[in-house]
């Protein structure tokens, strides 16, 4: 089987940002009349988020932090504060701004990170759900912290399922009626929330999935850097389960290489580690097995590591074609696809929820779950036309752009400013009603 | 990869004039800083700068822009803004930037405010 060599340095990395908090703090020193205006002048939010943050490796850990770093990078006179959830036999070395620890499976330390944050200099608190998450069956623990927490906060919610048990149901219902407001990242998501789950529309809204900020850039020229310069590169990445529906893709394999025999899919990505925990290998050794017995070891590559941004961002620009050949249909997020839009990539993909929203309008091709015919027609299709892989790019990455990081945080920022006005607003009717009353 | 910014500058007396076309971002400002330290460079006290075809801005922008205020200020001028698109107009807004940097419908009335 072939493994992937550790890739050249390229110049397709996301350039380091000299960005607005880094002025600030040179003005300091430098011109302090200017840094008196802009810190009298600029508004200052101080937001707190809550969720699972990296070193873990999980998608909600990724996410948690893209939101935080995006949102101070336009807030510099701020502090943001992250109340991290971990394992309790985890050790976890985070970053200094992850200032209280939440114990997954520790019922009282949901109420203690509440308490934290109420005596905290935060003023909003965002949280990230996602039931496997937190604590308690279906992660219920989460309400705990909502029913004692006395600061407005806001939701991510980054599963709606379409069918769900009464418990998960309920906790969902309970979220949005604890919170100012939840977000959804599409807008079936809204759709499924306010027909299956009955929550108040006002307390609804659709920000979509942040993607890196990466401007298009020759595919070519990343390939040979990766000396695959006359390869088709088909690539999937992620943290590997059996519901990526990866065999799917090595079953399309032979169809695929009768046709063009150069083509090469990458998996890019380790076994996700709650996966490894309960079945080890088990599903990447079955994947390994099918690629011998197809007879495709040369035409499909292994990479089981957790990447950098910067080396997903290179492979990501060397692909052709990028697959999610996800088999829940009932899926309303997904990191990988969204990326993959952000580099503008030409796209396949099963039709799951998320999926069929934002490849929707010509940003890429559906295919059916679960069959290896429909995947190998659909990326021979873009292989055989470059007119339409062009056109899928530009689809993609016009949509790409506007959920851009930086945009997506003004989403975030936005949000906060108008739930901490109408709490505001709130506030000063309650009390002038009071004072009329007397 | 490829340059997402056109800039544009023209001199007006001692105002600078930069009309922006594209995105303004971490892979484009550093060009913009460029440009703005050559044109004071080139003796203009004051700089415009036009915003109106210009899609997103980031924080990196943002940071641009302060850097080129800092430098005017230095000289005892001024840096105004022109024409800003509701997605870049939003983060003046959200940030608070927009009592910082006053943003003015057309070049016309951003020069004449100069004066």
């Amino acid at each position: 089987m072939a493994k992937i060599e550790k890739t050249k340095e390229l110049d397709v990395s996301i350039p380091e940002e000299f960005a607005l908090r880094d002025e600030v703090r040179f003005l300091k020193s430098e011109d302090v009349k200017l840094f008196r205006l802009l810190r009298e002048s600029m508004n200052r939010i101080e937001p707190a988020y809550v969720a699972t943050y990296p070193p873990s490796e999980c998608g909600i850990a990724t996410f948690t932090r893209d939101v935080v770093t995006s949102v101070a990078k336009y807030m510099p006179f701020s502090k943001p504060i992250v109340v991290a959830v971990r394992r309790e036999h985890e050790i976890e070395p985070y970053e200094r701004i992850v200032r209280f620890q939440i114990y997954k499976e520790q019922r009282e330390s949901y109420l203690e990170a509440a308490r934290f944050l109420n005596n905290s200099h935060a003023d909003i608190v965002s949280v990230q759900h996602e039931y496997g998450i937190y604590g308690g069956p279906d992660g219920e623990y989460i309400l705990d912290f909502l029913e004692a927490l006395e600061k407005p906060v806001v939701a991510t919610l980054h599963t709606v399922l379409q069918n769900p048990s009464p418990n998960q149901k309920r906790i969902v219902q309970e979220i949005v009626r604890l919170c100012d407001v939840s977000i959804v990242m599409v807008r079936v998501g809204r759709k499924i929330l306010l027909d299956v789950y009955g929550v108040d529309s006002q307390k609804v809204t659709v920000i979509p999935h942040g993607v890196p900020n990466v401007h298009r850039v020759s595919a070519a020229r990343v390939k040979r850097a990766l000396g695959m310069a006359d390869n088709s590169i088909i690539s999937t990445f992620g943290l590997i389960n059996r519901g990526k529906g990866i065999e799917y893709v090595i079953q399309a394999m032979p169809k695929i290489i009768k046709k063009h025999p150069n083509a090469v899919y990458l998996v890019l990505g380790e076994t996700h580690p709650g996966v490894r925990k309960y079945e080890g290998e088990a599903y990447r050794n079955m994947l390994t097995e099918l690629v011998a017995r197809l007879g495709v070891e040369k035409h499909v590559r292994f990479n089981n590591r957790f990447l950098s941004l910067d080396e997903l961002v290179r492979y990501l620009c060397a692909t052709d074609v990028y697959v999610t050949p996800y088999l829940n249909k009932d899926q309303i997020t997904s990191g990988t696809l969204a990326y993959a839009l952000g580099c503008g990539k030409a796209i396949v993909s099963t039709p799951y929820l998320y999926a069929e929203e934002v490849l929707a309008d010509g940003r890429g091709l559906l295919v059916d779950f679960a069959s290896p015919d429909s995947i190998a027609d659909a990326i021979i299709r873009i292989l055989d036309d470059p007119d339409l892989k062009e056109s899928l790019e530009a689809a993609a990455y016009r949509y790409g752009r506007r959920a851009a990081w930086f945009n997506v945080a003004v989403d975030y920022l936005g949000l906060f400013h108008r739930v901490l006005n109408r709490r505001r607003l709130a506030k000063e009717l309650a009390e002038s009603a009071q004072s009329a009353s007397k | 990869m490829e340059m997402d910014l056109d800039v544009d500058v023209t001199m007006d007396g001692d105002v600078g004039i930069i009309r922006l076309s594209g995105e303004l971002d971490a892979y484009t400002s550093g060009h913009f800083r460029e440009v703005m330290i050559n044109t004071i460079e080139k003796g203009c006290k004051h700089l415009v700068v036009s915003l109106a075809n210009v899609e997103y801005i980031d924080s990196s922008g943002l940071g641009a822009l302060v850097g080129g205020l800092k430098r005017v200020s230095e000289r005892n001028g001024r840096l105004v803004l022109v024409g800003a698109r509701p997605q870049v107009r939003k983060v003046f807004e959200i940030t608070g930037l927009e009592r910082v940097f006053p943003i003015y419908r057309t070049e016309s009335e951003a020069a004449e405010s100069l004066k």
